[in-house]
């Protein structure tokens, strides 16, 4: 009889706290948004489940969850604390991006690198609310709107707001389409809402394949600590671009990088158990990633009206908007809010030049911090 | 998990060197994304000499180019085209 009183104290039902119950039900309203609502579902599917395994409770003396030694789920883990699973993420979003929009309107990049005021401001946000200079870098990049950035540069500096500043990077990347609409339209007139683009010219093969060489080597040159993440992002749209290297481009951009994207989104969801995740700092954070989102994609659009001052050939300050790096979201919201005042205005090519510029400016905002930031 | 003290406080920022940081980021990020904007406005002037020097090369190891359209689609858009023509008021 004591054999069954002792496994009955052992189970989840047993030792099962309010907290685990609430993060439960937050993992299952992760997968409603993410199949009632398509957002993100790639990423909120298996975060939402992960957090549903992370927070059944485990037996004090048995190595289940991510954070004991010796536990499958810890192994997974490591590519998230080690930083490897972003690199390789990177790998893939290179493999599957297409530069030529921004090839073919280089002063749209410049937008790319307004939007990740967002990073910095919030970095500002976080020193005042008392998190120290590291912990405050880990927080302020979840404003670059880049989940595999931030978890990269958490892992780095702050590796015990790791799940925090991951679940909070992806979720207010997942809200995009409503974080962002309200401030588009409330920095912006109908009248330049209205603006039309000039289309974008071809660019030739040539270009495509000499883009992602030279782009690394001044990237990498100025930030060299954003190897990792630029080098990856680069080398997967070099294996895309230079035509020979078919097969491995196609792998990066499917299989490699799906695999990782299950085993981030999982280990990722994982780690939010109750017990190390529902913290005051945690409220704090989300707060503050809201904040830096809302503030990158204000950046992006005022500095597209100040470019107007200057330019001939206008801008449509929506598209600044997009500067911020939730590929391709952002450029998505760019064009509906553009075509709610115009159906026949197409802004998400012209969207996308700022969207990837973006992604190079948070890499390289990440490496800026993890050099400045790190011991 | 390392236990955290808040203490709200514009200190803070002067302590953790906030606006030093903030600016000498923006400006590091700026420069690097400049840097790529002026090359990438340079590219075609400098591919115009380039191309002279080194002429493409078009090789057996590159995989060929997909096909927009497959034959499927062609023949249904001929016999699309066949159809209406046939239906034409004569």
């Amino acid at each position: 009889m004591h054999i069954l009183v002792d496994f009955l104290a052992t189970t989840a039902v047993a030792n099962m706290t309010i907290g685990n119950l609430l993060m439960l039900v937050v993992g299952m309203i992760f997968i409603s948004l993410a199949i009632r609502k398509d957002y993100e579902p790639l990423l909120l599917v298996p975060i939402g489940f992960g957090c549903i395994v992370g927070n059944i409770p485990s037996i004090a003396s048995m190595a289940v969850g991510v954070y004991d030694q010796g536990s499958v789920l810890s192994y997974i883990y490591f590519g998230v604390s080690q930083g490897i699973f972003p690199p390789l993420i990177f790998l893939g979003i290179g493999a599957m991006t297409d530069f030529s929009t921004m090839l073919s309107s280089p002063r749209l990049v410049l937008l790319g690198a307004a939007a990740q005021m967002g990073i910095f401001l919030t970095l500002i946000g976080a020193l005042y609310l008392g998190f120290s200079p590291a912990e405050a870098g880990a927080i302020g990049i979840i404003g670059g709107a880049d989940g595999p950035t931030a978890i990269f540069l958490a892992a780095k500096l702050a590796p015990h707001l790791l799940g925090a500043i991951a679940i909070a990077a992806y979720s207010y990347m997942a809200l995009v389409p409503v974080i962002q609409p309200p401030i588009m339209k409330l920095l912006t007139t109908r009248k330049e809402r209205l603006i039309r683009m000039k289309p974008p010219r071809e660019v030739s093969q040539r270009e495509k394949i000499i883009f992602p060489i030279v782009a690394f080597l001044i990237c990498a040159l100025i930030a060299p600590a954003s190897v990792g993440l630029i080098g990856m992002l680069f080398f997967g749209n070099l294996l895309k671009e230079s035509t020979v290297t078919e097969r491995l481009a196609n792998t990066a951009r499917t299989a490699l990088i799906d695999i990782v994207t299950i085993l981030l989104g999982f280990s990722v969801g994982c780690s939010t158990q109750a017990q190390t995740f529902l913290t005051p700092e945690s409220i704090l954070i989300f707060g503050l990633g809201a904040l830096s989102f809302a503030v990158a994609t204000a950046c992006g659009v005022l500095f597209a009206k100040f470019m107007n001052l200057f330019s001939k050939n206008k801008i449509n300050p929506l598209v600044g908007a997009a500067g911020v790096s939730a590929v391709p979201d952002s450029a998505r919201v760019v064009q509906m809010i553009g075509q709610q005042e115009d159906p026949n205005n197409y802004l998400l090519m012209h969207a996308m030049a700022p969207n990837v510029a973006g992604v190079i400016g948070s890499a390289v905002g990440a490496g800026i911090l993890w050099s400045v930031l790190v011991g | 998990m390392q236990a955290i003290s808040f203490s709200f406080n514009y200190q803070n920022i002067i302590a953790g060197e906030g606006f030093q940081l903030a600016f000498a980021g923006m400006t590091i990020v700026f420069t690097a994304l400049v840097l790529v904007s002026i090359f990438i406005a340079l590219l075609p002037k400098v591919l115009v000499v380039l191309n002279r020097l080194i002429p493409e090369v078009h090789h057996h190891t590159a995989a060929p180019k997909q096909r927009e359209t497959s034959d499927e689609t062609a023949i249904a858009a001929a016999i699309g085209f066949a159809l209406h023509t046939q239906q034409q008021p004569r």
